[in-house]
This record gives C-alpha cells, sequence and structure tokens, in this order.
C-alpha cells in the first residue's frame, strides 16, 4: 500500500516536472560518459604510448566529478525546495490525518529513491549508447578507423555514476525534509499563501531608484572588466585575471538586481497606450526578475562559462583534425643496412607498401674555413625577406620575419626523397627549372602559410652559396617524416646535387620513411594496424617513431582539452538553463490564480499561452544576451591568450560552429518550457 | 414588460455534478429576470446551489440545461473566443477575495479588462478618474496591492469591474473578506453608483446587512427559488428592509430544514 501510494506520487511529480527530470537523465549521461572516459578507444590507446600523461588525466576526472556532483546537488536542492514548498500543504494534512514524521520522512524519501531509479533506468542505456557514439566519432574523427573498435562497459563509471546520482538526491532531500519536519501542520497548511504576499516592499519608490543607480553601476562594472580582458588578459597576469573576475562577478550580479526596476518603469512609461496582456506579462517578467536576480545572474555567468568553454574545446578539436595529414607511417632512424634487413623481412614484409630514405639536413657547405670562398659558405633569405617586408604590417609579418632572421642554415631536403614522399600520397611531384629552388614549411606553422603563398607568387630570391635561386611560386607543406616531434619551420627543397653539395659535412643520419600496406590498414582500421606492426618493430632493435605514437602526444591533449572542456559546458548549460527553466514554471504554478484571474476578465487561452511564451523568450532572452556579450569579450580574450592553441584561421568558423550549437540547444529549451508553460495555463483554465 | 427591457434572463437553469449514483443536483429549474438598473441579491445557506448559479452566469460554468439571456444573447452557449469576448467587457466581476493581480499597480489592474479588450486605456481616463472618485481611491491608483488595505483593495477591484461599462456585475459575496466599517462603505458605494449610474448589480452574499442595500432578494433553498423580498420604493427603511431579510432567514434556516 505504502509503496504504491510512493509510487503514484513520484509518477505524479515526474509529470508535473518533466523540465527537472529530464536534467536528472541528462546529468546521469554526463556522469558516466565522463567517468567511463578510460575506457574509450582513443584512451584505451594513449595510454599505450603516453601513459603518464593519462594517468594525469585520469586522476583529473574525479575531480571534475566531483564538481559536477556538487552542481547537481545545488539543481537537485533548489528543485526540490519548490517542489516541496507546493505539496507542504498536503504534507500537513498528511500529518494532521495522523501520519507519523517518520512515515512522512520515509515517504519522502521513498519518493526521491523511486525517481531516481528511474531515472537511472532511463539514463543509463542512453548514456551506454552515447559513450559509444562519442567512442566511435572520435576514432573516425582522429583516423582511426573504426574496425578495431570493440563494445565496452565501464563497470566502476558506472557503480560510481549510480552512487554519486543517487547520494546527491538522497542528501539534498536529507536536509529538505529535515527542514520540513521541524515544522507545526499548521504552518504547512498555511504556507503557500504567504508566498503569493510579499511580491513587493512597500519601500517601492526608494528601491527602485536604488536599484536604477545599481543597474548602471553594473554596466559600468561590466564594462570595465571587458576593458580590462581585452587589454591585459593576455600577459595571464594573475592578479589582473582575479580583478576581471571580481569585476566582471560583481557588475553582472547588479546589473540582474537592478534590472527589475528598469523593466518596472519602462512598463510604467507604456502602460497608458498598451493594448492586450502588454502589462500582465511585463509585470510577470519584472516580478521574476525582481526575485531571482541572484539565480539569474549566476545562470548568466554559467552560460558564459559555457559558451568560452565550447569555444575552446572546438577549436582544439578543429586543430586537431588540421594537424592530421598524415604522410608516412613510421619513421626510422639509423643504418641503411639495418633498417633495409629489417623492413624487408618476411615477418614485416606483408605490412609494407614501400620505404624511402628521406634525405634532409642543414645547410653546412664542405669548406666553410676556406676564408677566401667565403661567399660560398653563406646563406641569405634576402629576397624573400625584402618581399616580406613589403608587405602589409600584421603580427603574422613580424613574426614570420624573426623566424627567417634567426634561420641563417636552414635545413635542406632532397628533391629526390621529396618527390618520393609525394609519390606515395598520390600528388603529383615537383619538377624545378634550372636555378629553381621550392620552399617547404610544417602544417604547424600554418599562421604564416597565407602570407608566404602570396609573397611566393613574385618568385622572390634567396642565395645559396654564391649562387642565386628563384624560390618556386608554390608552397610544400607535406610533413617530411612521421615524427612529429621533428618539425621544420623553414626548409629549402633542392635538387640532389645542390643538397649533396651544401651537406656534405651534415652529421645528420638519414630517416627512412616507411608507408604500410593499405589494404592492410584498411581492414584493421589505422589504429590496429599501426599497433600491430608496433608490436613486431618493438623486437627488432631499430630506433622509430610511428604517426600513431607522435600524434598520440597531441592528441591527447586535444582530447584532453576538448573533452574535459566539452564536459563542463555542457554541465553549465544545463545546469544554467534547468535552473532557469524552473524558476519560471515554479514561479508560474505559484501565480496560477492570476492567470485565472485574468482569463475571468476576458483574456483568452491562447492569449494567456502567448503571454506566457513572451515571458519564456525574454526571461531567458536578458539571461542569454548578457551571458553573449560577455562572451564575446570572453573568447576574445581567450583568442588572445592562447594563440597558438586557437588557430586565428579557424578563429571564426570555431565561435560561428558553438554559436550555432549554443542557439540550437537553446531554442530547444526554450520551446520545452514553453510547451510545458502552455500546458499549465491550460490546466489552470478547463472551462471556456 | 417587453422582453427587450429584460437584461438577464434565466430559464429552467438545472445544473448537475456527477455521473450515475452520485449525481447530485445543484440547480433543480431556476427561472427569473434581472432588469436594467436592478440591485439583486441572491441568499441562501452554503450547498443551496447559490454560488453554481453564479458561477453559471458568470460562464464559469456550463448549465446542463435551461438558457441564460443576456441582452436577448445564450451566453451559456458561448465557446472560445466569443465567451473570451463577453468576459470582461459585458460581464464585470467582483469577487470574495479580490483577486487583485499583486504584481500591478491598482491603476493597471483597473484598466486590464479595457487592453485584454484591445481597446486603448488613454481613451477611458475619464472613466478611470470617474471610477476612481466615486469609489475613493484616487490616492492609490498608483500602489501596488500589498499597499493598500482589505476595503481599498476591494473598492479597486470594484472599479475593475466598473471601467468597461458591463452590462451587468456580478458579485460573489464582495464583502465576505471586509470587516464591517470597510464592507459598509462598499456597499454604499456600490449602491450609489447603482443608483446614480443605473448600473445592473448581481450579488450573491449571506451577510443580512450587505443584501439590504438591494433592492430585491432572491432567496435559494436546494436548487430553487424559495423565496422573493422586494424594497418597498419609496418609503421603505433599510433597517426595516434588513428585519424581513432576517425573518426570511430565520425561515430558511429553521423552517423547513428543522422540521425534517
Amino acid at each position: 500500500m505504502f509503496f504504491n501510494f510512493i509510487k503514484r506520487n513520484s509518477r505524479k511529480t515526474r509529470k508535473e516536472n518533466g523540465v527537472y527530470f529530464a536534467s536528472l537523465i541528462i546529468s546521469i549521461i554526463a556522469f558516466y560518459v565522463i567517468l567511463s572516459l578510460g575506457e574509450q578507444d582513443v584512451m584505451i590507446y594513449l595510454k599505450t604510448v603516453e601513459s603518464d600523461a593519462v594517468a594525469r588525466l585520469l586522476l583529473l576526472i574525479p575531480m571534475l566529478y566531483a564538481v559536477s556532483l556538487i552542481f547537481v546537488f545545488f539543481l537537485v536542492f533548489f528543485a526540490n525546495k519548490y517542489q516541496l514548498q507546493l505539496r507542504n500543504h498536503e504534507f500537513g494534512l498528511y500529518l494532521m490525518m495522523g501520519i507519523k514524521r517518520s512515515k512522512l520522512f520515509a515517504m519522502v524519501m521513498g519518493e526521491t529513491l523511486w525517481n531516481g531509479l528511474i531515472a537511472l533506468i532511463i539514463g543509463i542505456p542512453v548514456s551506454l549508447f552515447l559513450t559509444e557514439l562519442i567512442s566511435l566519432a572520435t576514432s573516425r574523427l582522429i583516423g582511426m578507423g573504426i574496425i578495431g573498435h570493440q563494445f565496452r562497459i565501464s563497470w566502476v563509471g558506472l557503480g560510481l555514476t549510480v552512487i554519486g546520482f543517487i547520494l546527491v538526491q538522497l542528501v539534498a532531500m536529507f536536509i529538505l525534509s529535515f527542514k520540513m519536519s521541524r515544522k507545526e501542520p499548521v504552518d504547512l497548511i498555511n504556507d503557500q499563501k504567504e508566498e503569493t504576499q510579499r511580491v513587493l516592499s512597500p519601500v517601492w519608490s526608494i528601491v527602485s531608484l536604488l536599484t536604477g543607480a545599481v543597474f548602471l553601476l553594473g554596466a559600468i562594472f561590466l564594462c570595465i572588466a571587458y576593458g580590462l580582458a581585452i587589454l591585459y588578459l593576455r600577459s595571464l597576469d594573475y592578479k589582473i585575471f582575479a580583478l576581471i573576475l571580481i569585476v566582471g562577478i560583481a557588475g553582472t550580479f547588479m546589473l540582474f538586481r537592478g534590472l527589475g526596476s528598469l523593466i518596472g518603469a519602462w512598463i510604467k512609461h507604456k502602460s497608458s497606450s498598451s493594448t492586450g496582456l502588454f502589462v500582465f506579462t511585463g509585470r510577470q517578467l519584472q516580478e521574476n526578475v525582481l526575485n531571482q536576480w541572484g539565480s539569474l545572474a549566476i545562470s548568466s555567468l554559467l552560460i558564459l562559462m559555457a559558451m568560452v568553454s565550447f569555444t575552446y574545446g572546438i577549436s582544439t578539436a578543429l586543430n586537431n583534425s588540421d594537424a592530421s595529414s598524415k604522410t608516412a607511417d613510421f619513421t626510422f632512424r639509423g643504418s641503411e643496412k639495418e633498417i633495409v634487413s629489417v623492413l624487408k623481412s618476411d615477418k614485416l614484409e606483408p605490412y609494407v607498401k614501400e620505404f624511402y630514405a628521406m634525405k634532409l639536413g642543414h645547410f653546412r657547405p664542405a669548406d666553410t674555413e676556406d676564408s677566401e670562398n667565403e661567399a660560398s659558405g653563406t646563406f641569405s633569405w634576402s629576397g624573400l625577406l625584402e618581399s616580406v617586408s613589403s608587405e602589409v604590417n600584421s603580427q603574422e609579418k613580424e613574426s614570420l620575419l624573426s623566424n627567417l632572421s634567426v634561420q641563417d642554415r636552414p635545413y635542406l631536403i632532397s628533391l629526390s626523397s621529396y618527390n618520393k614522399l609525394l609519390n606515395s600520397i598520390d600528388q603529383s611531384p615537383i619538377i624545378l627549372g634550372n636555378d629553381e629552388i621550392a620552399l617547404y614549411s610544417d602544417e604547424e606553422w600554418s599562421h604564416s602559410h597565407d602570407l608566404l603563398r602570396r609573397v611566393l607568387q613574385s618568385n622572390p630570391i634567396v642565395s645559396l652559396g654564391d649562387k642565386q635561386y628563384k624560390l618556386t611560386s608554390k608552397l610544400y607543406t607535406s610533413n617530411v617524416v612521421a615524427d612529429r616531434a621533428i618539425t621544420l619551420s623553414y626548409a629549402l627543397i633542392v635538387p640532389d646535387d645542390i643538397y649533396d653539395n651544401f651537406t656534405v659535412s651534415s652529421q645528420d643520419s638519414y630517416l627512412w620513411n616507411l608507408v604500410l600496406n593499405f589494404d592492410f590498414v584498411q581492414e584493421k582500421g589505422l589504429m590496429q594496424a599501426m599497433y600491430e606492426v608496433d608490436e613486431l618493430l618493438n623486437t627488432s632493435g631499430l630506433e622509430y617513431e610511428s604517426y600513431l605514437s607522435s600524434m598520440g602526444r597531441q592528441l591527447f591533449y586535444t582530447v584532453a582539452g576538448s573533452y574535459t572542456t566539452f564536459y563542463l559546458g555542457i554541465m553549465f548549460l544545463i545546469i544554467a538553463n534547468t535552473v532557469l527553466g524552473l524558476k519560471f514554471l515554479m514561479q508560474q504554478k505559484s501565480t496560477r490564480h492570476r492567470y485565472s484571474t485574468v482569463a475571468m476578465l476576458g483574456a483568452s487561452v491562447e492569449s494567456l499561452c502567448s503571454s506566457a511564451r513572451i515571458q519564456i523568450w525574454l526571461y531567458f532572452g536578458l539571461v542569454i544576451s548578457v551571458a553573449l556579450i560577455s562572451s564575446i569579450f570572453g573568447i576574445w580574450s581567450l583568442l588572445e591568450t592562447f594563440p597558438n592553441s586557437i588557430n586565428i584561421n579557424h578563429g571564426t568558423s570555431t565561435i560561428v560552429i558553438s554559436l550555432i550549437v549554443f542557439v540550437v540547444f537553446e531554442f530547444c529549451y526554450i520551446w520545452m518550457i514553453q510547451r510545458k508553460s502552455d500546458e499549465e495555463i491550460k490546466k489552470i483554465k478547463e472551462i471556456g | 414588460m417587453r422582453i427587450s427591457e429584460k437584461l438577464l434572463q434565466v430559464k429552467e437553469l438545472h445544473k448537475t455534478y456527477g455521473k450515475g449514483q452520485s449525481e447530485t443536483s445543484a440547480l433543480k429549474g431556476i427561472t427569473f429576470d434581472v432588469l436594467p438598473g436592478e440591485f439583486l441579491g441572491i441568499m441562501g445557506a452554503s450547498g443551496s446551489g447559490k454560488t453554481t448559479l453564479l458561477n453559471c452566469i458568470a460562464t464559469m460554468l456550463k448549465p446542463t440545461s435551461g438558457q441564460i439571456l443576456l441582452d436577448g444573447q445564450n451566453i451559456s452557449s458561448f465557446r472560445g473566443s466569443q465567451l473570451a469576448k463577453y468576459r470582461g467587457s459585458k460581464i464585470g466581476y467582483l469577487f470574495q477575495n479580490f483577486e487583485l493581480l499583486d504584481n500591478l499597480t491598482a491603476r493597471e489592474n483597473i484598466v486590464l479588462p479595457l487592453s485584454i479588450h484591445g481597446e486603448n486605456p488613454k481613451k477611458q481616463v475619464a472613466q478611470l478618474q470617474k471610477l476612481a472618485k466615486q469609489l475613493d481611491i484616487e490616492d492609490v491608483l498608483n500602489k501596488f496591492p500589498s499597499q493598500m488595505s482589505g476595503g481599498q483593495k476591494q473598492r479597486v477591484a470594484a472599479a475593475r469591474a466598473l471601467i468597461s461599462n458591463p452590462s451587468i456585475v456580478l458579485a460573489d459575496e464582495p464583502t465576505g473578506a471586509l470587516d464591517t466599517k470597510n464592507a459598509k462603505v462598499l456597499m454604499e458605494k456600490l449602491s450609489s453608483i447603482n443608483h446614480t449610474d443605473g448600473a445592473t448589480i448581481l450579488m450573491v452574499t449571506h451577510d443580512a446587512n450587505a443584501a439590504s442595500f438591494c433592492s430585491r432578494i432572491l432567496f435559494i433553498q436546494d436548487g430553487v427559488i424559495f423565496h422573493e423580498l422586494r424594497k418597498k420604493v419609496p418609503g421603505e427603511s433599510q433597517n426595516s428592509f434588513y428585519e424581513r431579510i432576517l425573518t426570511v432567514l430565520a425561515q430558511l434556516g429553521g423552517g423547513s430544514s428543522n422540521v425534517l
């Protein structure tokens, strides 16, 4: 009997607070996704190559989990506080009918547990599915192929999700029902009325004057914070950073504190000439803002944090896909004889498509000691430097000039080996004319590439020894080796005879590039294929780097960076929106008698619904617009502070993508709250 | 008497709640008319059906059978937007617990029915001023309900009921939440507006004092009209009318039910 009662009550709670229930499910999914990170394909691979860094990241995860538990705790606490308040009358009646306090307490806890269980039953399959999807998507995105994928369940993650989720709910409810159990039945029964009467304080005019000033002050504070962020944040001075945070947060709070009276003044100004439900809509909104300015400010700040997190996450993810172009699978260093003998062995042969020497070495002429022939031993970017200097001033130009000027002994790459590389990735070879050489620059330095390509159109001249050479108009960027730790900022691709001439005394041994059999990679997926070959090579005693292990390092930072920031972004966004949505719906519920009065005065159900819809748009809109304006400056200073991790070229697309993701999310959420509010209004007025 | 002179006609009104065995009849065929400019009271014990009757006329409840004609139109058959157009413009309401929107100022509350029906409140400034003066609420127009006394609140609600010049004002126990002094002030104001402007008022009450301001009173018991009292004009003092009301009430409470 008692259990049926609990089941019935909790069904009612779920129905009436669908939004809250949905947020609970989403938080379960978020918990599991972050906790099962260690079991994801990418992470399992990364563990094999970068075990230290991964271990450090996995140590960070419990902290992230704890932080999100705290956030979810507040969500559960506040949502249930209002829900219980609305049910106070009901609880008072139960007490008067002779239910013992302990039983009432058991009932509330039972309902919480039951709802939590149902949320888990829905949430866990969804989160299992979603983690699989994420695992597949990341494997795809970073080119590991999907064939090596395995379905995995992180039992530890699952256990922690269930325990954390249930625990947070029980603790929150325990505190709430403990408070409630100390109230007298009469207070419980009469509790509802008070809420509606203490709406506006009698010192209205003074308050409104004061808050108007506060609004102005808040706006000024925010502007100062924005200005400081743009001017000083790039220096990453923690004092300035703290100042910006304090001023910005205080400004946001004050802004929302004063916003209510601003809306009031505006309504007063408009009310004498407005028709329809304008005044009603405006006053409802004003009341919301006046009573909940704290929550609004917190939500706005959370949304700002979510925006910045998303931008950072998306830009790191994008940057990775940029750097993932692959030319060779393995690069060996050592003597030709050894390398060839291993690669031609029966064991390895089936995996190998081809291998070739990659000749590269410092510009180091044989006779530098010869003072008479000094000119032949020098190198100069002269023509290129001139052409670059004549370009319009920009940050890229500055850094390119300074980079080039320190490179008085650039790397040389032999034409034949670079052509082999181009051939292996199905690109047409370079054909150099008389006195022509080509410029190479690694993908890592892509920020200067646009500028270089422009300059190369005029075929600037560089001098090598005593001769001058024209640069071809094409810039080559395909990575010379698999090892991503070796990056050549700017190098020259020269015909083999010149290469031999100027690198005679070079101490660099040859590097050998290996390309794996394409069919084999297709069949196994890149990650598995490399892993297998890696095992074989491990025993050969050769010195080598694989594309994946060097990519691994980069990949790790990308995955870690984008995963954690995305996770935090989603948590912030969900919590901010749920708080907003719940607060709105709760206010609507506690003022439902107003809606029925307005209906009695002749407003149709449609006009009431549209009034509530407008209220929701404005309510969310206020918070979001403040967050968006702040996030423009937030992202701006993010771009300024981390120019290396966020490619300038990607800046706009990053912002556009994060904006689209954000807008779609918000639209869905607002639409959901509006539907809920329509339902609520139709319930109020069943006649008509 | 010509039909067009009757403002409100209630014909054979029945209302039953529930179905089958649990069926209960609240109204069992009530018929009466209200003339323009009348101040009609409806009295009866709890459960007599008087609130059901008022709710039917107020379009808050659909009668099971019978007709309610306001200005010759059957309002009980109205639906949706037709109904919305009627509420607040043709019918004004006065509730026991005021039902003012506590986040709107008095002025905004009063003009709400006008703006809901798409009228520009600016055009009705004169009407607002006149009502505010008649009801003595000029000082509170810019205040919020939480800053007013109960009497002021109910007079603001009365102004809201009257602002759109409705054909009839329906009042449900308007003095129920007021002390005697404020109740008296309210009834005097309503009665004077009834006299000077000819506003038609239909009031449900069980306060004999309030009822003594009416020009006619219908007594309802168990869903039927049990008795009717009419103030003798001219000549009858409010006091003697009050005495007569008390006599009928004594019969209502004591008479038939005590016999059973």
